[in-house]
């Protein structure tokens, strides 16, 4: 009898415990952190806006000119030689 | 230390112009060599740095409103004439489609035995999936009314609640459409029917997945706090695109479905 009475407070513990787990936590997910990137975006270190969220910017930046420029120069390259007479046997 | 004095966005310089603009070639470019000489590399990569520029031009844009406050009511004013704009050159790129289905089904040819529908198509009924579709996007719209006027209040649960409503109603309507494709009886192949109708509602359903898109953006920034209940014009431009979308449908509805079949 003491053991079933334990073993419920128990239960009962738990499951006010996860349900404050859960309320902080969804809470915390959805703080309003706008704040933040207000300070982080206006401060005067003279970055453009596409470069100033950090390294990722950089990084994001770096490889869309790679791709952007390689397959700009290949869609010419490849004009030019559709462009070109086929050989005559 | 300079200050502007006047109300308007002088923009940072940016690459994401240009670099659309070469995306975009990529994209035509590549498109072209894959109908005629099997090169598909282009396209592929014209596809990725679209969507990266995409991705970037946008988070730019939140960037310089939400968090830099650069957008005014004066540069919120041009941002509604804007899209106003850009919906109304897509009315007129539908336009286009309708103009081709009336043109072929007001007088059919000989070749398609003298009558619309066409000899030996099989029509869909327009009572069975087109009609729920219907109901389904005009659903969307009374939803997504329902989010906006929940921002206006500052409902924050209802204004979400609301807005993944209106998504999973156009992502049903997607699935619906491709399940309607692959049961098709007809082809695009088959007559000035198939390609009328593939075509029309083809674009109508790339224009419900950009739709569907932008008012999944606007949930992630509802979630983040990023609208006001008085300043929230990305998520009404995403309305008014998804109102456009969904008038597309009746008509495609009434004249392709109904009166077509």
């Amino acid at each position: 009898m003491l053991q079933g009475a334990k073993m419920l407070r128990s239960l009962l513990t738990l499951r006010q415990t996860s349900q404050r787990t859960i309320n902080t936590t969804s809470c915390r997910q959805f703080k309003n952190r706008v704040p933040e990137k207000q300070k982080l975006f206006q401060e005067e270190d003279g970055l453009p806006v596409h470069l100033k969220g950090g390294v990722t910017d950089h990084l994001l930046y770096r490889t869309t000119m790679a791709v952007t420029v390689f397959g700009t120069i290949y869609a010419v390259y490849e004009l030019f030689v559709a462009g070109m007479p086929k050989k005559q046997k | 230390m300079t200050h502007q004095t006047h109300l308007f966005h002088m923009v940072n310089p940016s690459p994401w112009p240009i670099m659309g603009a070469m995306a975009a070639m990529m994209l035509t470019v590549g498109l072209v060599l894959w109908f005629h000489c099997n090169l598909n590399l282009i396209l592929f990569l014209g596809l990725i740095s679209t969507l990266l520029i995409m991705f970037q031009w946008w988070r730019d844009i939140v960037r310089e409103s939400t968090y830099l406050g650069h957008h005014t009511p004066p540069v919120q004013k041009g941002l509604r004439y804007g899209m106003i704009l850009f919906i109304t050159s897509e009315v007129f790129f539908f336009l286009g489609f309708f103009w081709a289905f009336y043109h072929s089904s007001l007088a059919p040819t000989p070749e398609l035995g003298g009558q619309w529908p066409p000899t030996g198509i099989t029509t869909l009924d327009p009572f069975e999936v087109p009609l729920l579709n219907t109901a389904v996007l005009l659903a969307s719209g009374v939803t997504v009314t329902w989010a906006h006027h929940s921002l206006m209040e500052a409902n924050r649960a209802s204004a979400i609640h609301a807005l993944i409503l209106t998504i999973i109603l156009g992502l049903y309507f997607t699935a619906l459409q491709a399940m309607e494709y692959y049961e098709a009886p007809f082809t695009i192949a088959d007559s000035s029917y198939g390609s009328t109708f593939f075509v029309a509602t083809g674009f109508h359903g790339l224009h419900v997945i950009i739709g569907s898109t932008f008012l999944m953006t606007c949930l992630y920034r509802q979630t983040m706090h990023h609208f006001t209940s008085n300043h929230h014009f990305g998520f009404e431009a995403a309305a008014w695109y998804w109102h456009f979308v969904d008038v597309v449908w009746l008509f495609l509805y009434i004249s392709i479905y109904w009166w077509g079949s």
